[in-house]
């Protein structure tokens, strides 16, 4: 669609991308590796293809599978992960829109947009208690909707942030003669704007997804049983007697597992999203 | 080219990932092992975690009787799962603590080093969500200076046959007393920790080695005795192939990595450089200013030669944590190690090649020592040896919140039940280690090799193991085991300050002088008045 | 050309902003208020046992200029921030140029690029343990394989730096890749096809288009990274704890232990408003110069 490839360019681009890919994908192989080995075979050396070099095994993948608590943490990440990211999406949005298209006062717009940013920097230790107090009150100690209200309230400053730059990027023009037609501003907002910054909506979700995904210290903080998300579960590998390194290999990919799935599905939409949002202009 | 390429390696990667799975027969038909490892290997005896199992002590209550009808007890405990260390004995126990109570038991895991900020988080808040934590035993400090935890006299000493009975004498003095703070009954037994020497039977009792460290060191080969003979065998075996793979191993092993618990290690070693018959107690702080000892010249001493002894250890066992260095050892790479209990049980099982060689023995000792006291260097006769009762003896402690604490006493009795702590001791996936006369051999306790051999372990080790155990929590001396609040925060800056020594940063004096400082910072504002008379107290001073 | 394409200021008015703008604001003040003022409050206070002990005034504020550990935790936290973010933008947004383009397996790909922000960093923090064992882990095996020496990763104070580096740089690429990819993509190609007509090489159309009309998102970008990148905490608490000695004990680490080990919350407060106050700093001074980029329509 846009400049052609020569064959030396193509090669040159084939040549990073497997660089890319090798870098990308090799600790989660290693990871896989860790997961099928026996523990004496963890350091030893030259242990990196199964069958060949070290005689793999399933013990740890059937011991980990049959514990409740980790298929029960996958459900938790995953309803945190998509309920945080849903909403944070929402409000960011809107909220991004008013920060592009209004003016707040002489400085509003700048002194808001500081304000969500600087909801990321304080470290979140700081804060641990306090929020374990308000949850006690709330009556939501060990309860996945209190991970999902925190973790919505932590990324909203990504839609914020990212959306307000892009919708800024579009042409006001074209809301003005949808306004013009007879649109009213929130038809403006969801039938042109909307659509334009689809691509950019898409990736912000998947980044405040992946943040919501990852949260560890308020996951331990706020719950002990039926709430545990999957780092908490992770980060359970490490016992008194160090890390057990073949629990962490079947955990990290079975963590893994929702997203892939989750973007297989929605390839589709994400894919129509990425073109919609190409042909503008 | 490219076109077809570039999908083509995600999917390559997922097939093979597939295809190597999916082949792998299943674990408990696994044949002879056929790892590309040195031919005769060994492997030990497989002892499954759940193929011995401790005895049902307890009877299956009924009508009035289950007086925990209704009730959870909630434990917190380092994660580890249902066959994990410390953990397992839980879940073992549920069903029959569920039968003979009516109670319900809920085990709520959380990863070991988060344990202790949220068991805090819930006692400073009110909480209450736990009736019972495995709490270390350097914890009480502060889960006692705060008020947040029950003593348990009273429970122990019921006499209406409602509750389990264990006997706390049958606990040897060293680890006894950590049970108890402010002359209060505070834990029930459990766990027992303490550091001894492993050292490799095999290499020791080899004539050939044995004629080859005679002509290098003019004496004979032997289970070293003081630190010196101990670093004359690290350094004599570092660089020799130890089990028979061909490539070179190490004299020792220990591990370092900050937050790997090396302070252990400094704090099992530096003891008998610094306590002495004429200083039985005195090491880490001035009772009458609290002024950190950190740097006398025993501690120098020894923190030089721990540094010292590094050249003879893997470069990267700075970096390690427990189970790397245990690891090292287990795979016959190492001659020498100084840790717990763990490592004599784990040397019997499946993937270890130190089965039926290893011995055991108290740490090593001086010939001299600083008496902190008199500010002099001070000879012994014979070797000046030091007992520990260094890491965590992890036992159970109830919470002033809980509303169940008798139910929560009855479990935390049954599981310190006489027949239930031997095959504790006896299992190294348990994590439980000996520490009671009757997981001892006599004469020292009343146990039998019986039990031991049964539970898998080689007879000659077991009867090493226990021995070492014995003498070292029964020594004359013992360590002082430091429990005053904010016991952690001091332990964390020694920690630092050691790995800054073993890898350079600082020399032994400086990475001392800058443990001195932070502990005048910890105390100053903790209340250096406060500290003092906690500290006065838990030495027995006053 | 471009400066005419860069972006309007904002100029409505009307009352509906508020519509679009109160549910996130009110929603961040309902769940923020409570802990800052919280935090605030305990950090006039000292502690004993995790409870509060004592008013001390502003003491746990000045202890924040002579504590050498947390200076430590500064110095390492500024190195760490330079070189991660300066990697990973550049690499994340030459990624981004390189995929930006038809060819088939794309999408795969693109998924593929993102997968590392969904491994959970505590686990990868774990893995790396195993990645960067010195003895015989895989990097040291493939440095030797190919003629080089073993690194001390874990045990060398400099090395365990770099090795937190190299994982932070792995597991964060992504998101500058994610955000600049998705900016790219509705970058208007008509420009791209009028530049083509007039002949300008590949480089002209990248110095006078693409680079001109990117620069406000990856400021924008370069500013998320950083505040992220500040708090780094999960990676080196899991890789390395902060040794050996204190070489990798970033700030928030230090935080944490000061908080959660140690349970001087009121200290842990004071210095979690020293970072605020730092990172604020540095997010108006970048802010000014994004604010400079549409000077020409501030008339």
């Amino acid at each position: 669609m846009r400049r052609r490839t020569s064959p030396v360019q193509a090669i040159l681009i084939g040549g990073v991308m497997v660089v890319a890919l090798l870098w990308v994908l090799f600790p989660f192989y290693w990871a896989f590796v860790n997961s099928i080995k026996k523990p004496a075979d963890t350091f030893r050396s030259g242990a990196w293809v199964p069958f060949l070099q070290f005689q793999p095994t399933l013990e740890h993948w059937v011991s980990e599978l049959a514990i409740l608590e980790i298929r029960q943490a996958l459900i938790n990440s995953t309803i945190i992960a998509l309920g945080a990211a849903t909403l944070a999406v929402l409000l960011g949005t809107l909220a991004a829109y008013a920060l592009a298209r209004f003016r707040f006062g002489k400085s509003g717009n700048a002194n808001l947009t500081t304000w969500f940013i600087s909801q990321r920097i304080l470290p979140p230790v700081v804060v641990v208690i306090p929020f374990f107090l308000i949850m006690r009150q709330l009556q939501l100690l060990d309860n996945v909707f209190s991970l999902v209200l925190l973790n919505a309230t932590f990324t909203l400053p990504f839609p914020v942030i990212i959306l307000s730059q892009m919708i800024r990027e579009l042409p006001q023009e074209l809301e003005e003669a949808a306004l013009v037609d007879g649109a009213n501003v929130s038809q403006a907002f969801t039938r042109v704007v909307l659509p334009l910054i689809l691509p950019g909506l898409v990736a912000t979700w998947i980044i405040c997804m992946a943040f919501s995904w990852n949260e560890f210290l308020f996951a331990l903080s706020l719950t002990t049983n039926r709430a545990i998300p999957m780092p908490v579960i992770i980060a359970g590998a490490e016992h008194t007697r160090g890390v057990q390194f073949w629990f962490v290999g079947v955990r990290v990919l079975l963590t893994m597992l929702p997203p892939i799935v989750f973007a297989l599905l929605a390839q589709r939409y994400i894919i129509r999203g990425l073109t919609l949002g190409a042909v503008k202009g | 080219m490219r076109k077809v390429f570039f999908p083509l390696i995600p999917i390559l990667v997922i097939a093979a990932m597939v295809l190597t799975a999916c082949p792998a027969p299943a674990p408990t038909t696994a044949p002879a092992p056929t790892t590309g490892e040195a031919e005769g290997e060994t492997y030990a005896t497989v002892v499954e975690a759940g193929e011995l199992v401790p005895p049902v002590v307890a009877q299956p209550c009924e009508g009035d009787a289950c007086f925990c009808r209704d009730k959870t007890v909630t434990v917190i405990v380092n994660t580890a799962g249902e066959k994990g260390p410390i953990s397992g004995p839980f879940y073992e126990v549920r069903d029959e603590f569920e039968k003979a109570t009516g109670a319900k038991l809920e085990i709520v895991e959380v990863p070991f080093a988060e344990h202790f900020p949220k068991l805090l988080t819930d006692l400073t808040t009110g909480t209450g969500q736990y009736d019972t934590s495995i709490a270390g035993a350097w914890w009480l400090g502060d889960l006692v200076g705060g008020d947040y935890i029950l003593p348990l006299d009273d429970y122990y000493n019921d006499t209406t046959g409602k509750y389990p009975k264990w006997d706390v004498e049958d606990v040897q003095p060293g680890p006894r007393d950590l049970l108890f703070y402010d002359e209060k009954l505070y834990m029930v037994a459990n766990d027992h920790d303490g550091q001894v020497m492993y050292y490799r039977r095999d290499l020791i009792e080899d004539p050939e080695h044995q004629a080859a460290f005679k002509a290098q060191y003019g004496y004979d080969l032997k289970v070293p005795d003081t630190i010196q003979e101990f670093r004359d065998v690290a350094e004599y075996f570092n660089g020799k192939d130890l089990n028979g793979d061909g490539t070179p191993d190490n004299g020792l092993t220990m591990h370092l990595k900050v937050g790997g618990q090396g302070m252990f290690h400094f704090m099992s070693f530096s003891a008998p450089f610094v306590i002495g018959p004429d200083n039985p107690k005195l090491y880490w702080f001035d009772p009458e200013t609290m002024q950190p000892l950190m740097d006398s010249p025993g501690h120098q001493a020894a923190m030089e030669a721990l540094v010292d002894l590094i050249q003879f250890g893997p470069e990267a066992m700075m970096g390690w944590s427990l189970g790397e260095s245990w690891d090292h050892f287990l795979r016959g790479q190492a001659a020498l190690t100084f840790t717990w209990g763990d490592l004599g049980a784990l040397a019997q099982q499946e993937g270890s090649q130190v089965k039926g060689k290893t011995g055991a023995a108290p740490m090593p000792g001086t010939t001299q020592y600083y008496d902190i006291t008199s500010g002099q260097w001070k000879q012994v006769e014979g070797v000046n040896k030091v007992g520990n009762t260094t890491g965590g003896s992890w036992a159970g402690v109830i919470s002033k919140f809980s509303d169940a604490p008798d139910c929560t006493y009855f479990l935390l009795a049954l599981m310190a039940h006489p027949e239930k702590s031997k095959v504790y001791a006896y299992r190294g996936w348990d994590g439980v280690d000996p520490g009671r006369f009757s997981h001892y051999l006599p004469p020292a306790g009343t146990n039998t090799i019986d039990g031991y051999v049964a539970a898998g372990w080689d007879p000659g080790d077991a009867e090493s193991y226990t021995f070492a155990y014995y003498e070292n929590f029964g020594s004359e001396l013992m360590f002082p085991y430091l429990r005053i609040p904010g016991t952690f925060e001091y332990w964390t800056a020694l920690d630092i300050h050691l790995s800054e020594a073993a890898t350079g940063q600082k020399t032994a004096a400086e990475a001392l002088k800058a443990t001195v400082d932070d502990f005048n910072a910890i105390t100053d504002r903790l209340g250096r008045d406060l500290q003092r008379e906690i500290y006065v107290k838990s030495l027995g001073l006053e | 050309m471009a400066a005419s394409e860069t972006p309007a200021r904002p100029r409505r008015t009307d009352p509906t902003k508020f519509f679009f703008i109160m549910p996130a604001v009110i929603w961040v003040l309902l769940f923020t208020i409570f802990p800052l003022l919280y935090a605030l409050y305990t950090s006039f206070f000292s502690f004993r046992f995790g409870r509060i002990n004592q008013f001390v005034g502003f003491g746990n504020y000045l202890r924040l200029f002579t504590d050498a550990n947390l200076h430590n935790g500064l110095r390492v936290t500024l190195t760490f921030v330079i070189v991660t973010v300066t990697v990973q933008m550049l690499l994340g947004f030459a990624l981004a140029l390189l995929l930006n383009r038809e060819m088939r397996g794309k999408s795969v790909l693109r998924a593929i690029m993102v997968l590392p922000l969904f491994a959970t960093p505590v686990a990868v923090g774990y893995l790396s343990i195993t990645l960067f064992y010195e003895i015989n882990g895989p990097i040291n095996e493939l440095l030797r394989a190919l003629g080089g020496a073993g690194i001390p990763w874990l045990s060398n104070p400099f090395w365990a730096l770099v090795a937190v580096i190299i994982i932070d740089i792995w597991q964060w690429t992504p998101f500058v890749f994610l955000v600049s990819l998705a900016a790219l993509q509705g970058l208007p190609a008509d420009l791209y096809e009028a530049a083509e007509v007039d002949g300008a090489s590949a480089w002209q159309s990248f110095r006078s288009i693409t680079l001109p009309l990117m620069t406000p998102i990856l400021w924008l970008i370069l500013l998320l990274r950083l505040v992220e990148a500040f708090k780094v905490f999960d990676i080196p608490t899991s890789l390395t704890l902060g040794g050996p000695g204190r070489a990798t004990e970033v700030y928030s680490l230090f935080t944490y232990r000061t908080a959660l080990r140690f349970f001087d919350h009121g200290y842990a407060a004071a210095q979690g408003f020293l970072l605020l106050f730092i990172v604020s700093l540095i997010v108006a001074l970048l802010f000014g110069r994004i604010r400079s980029i549409y000077q020409e329509e501030r008339s």
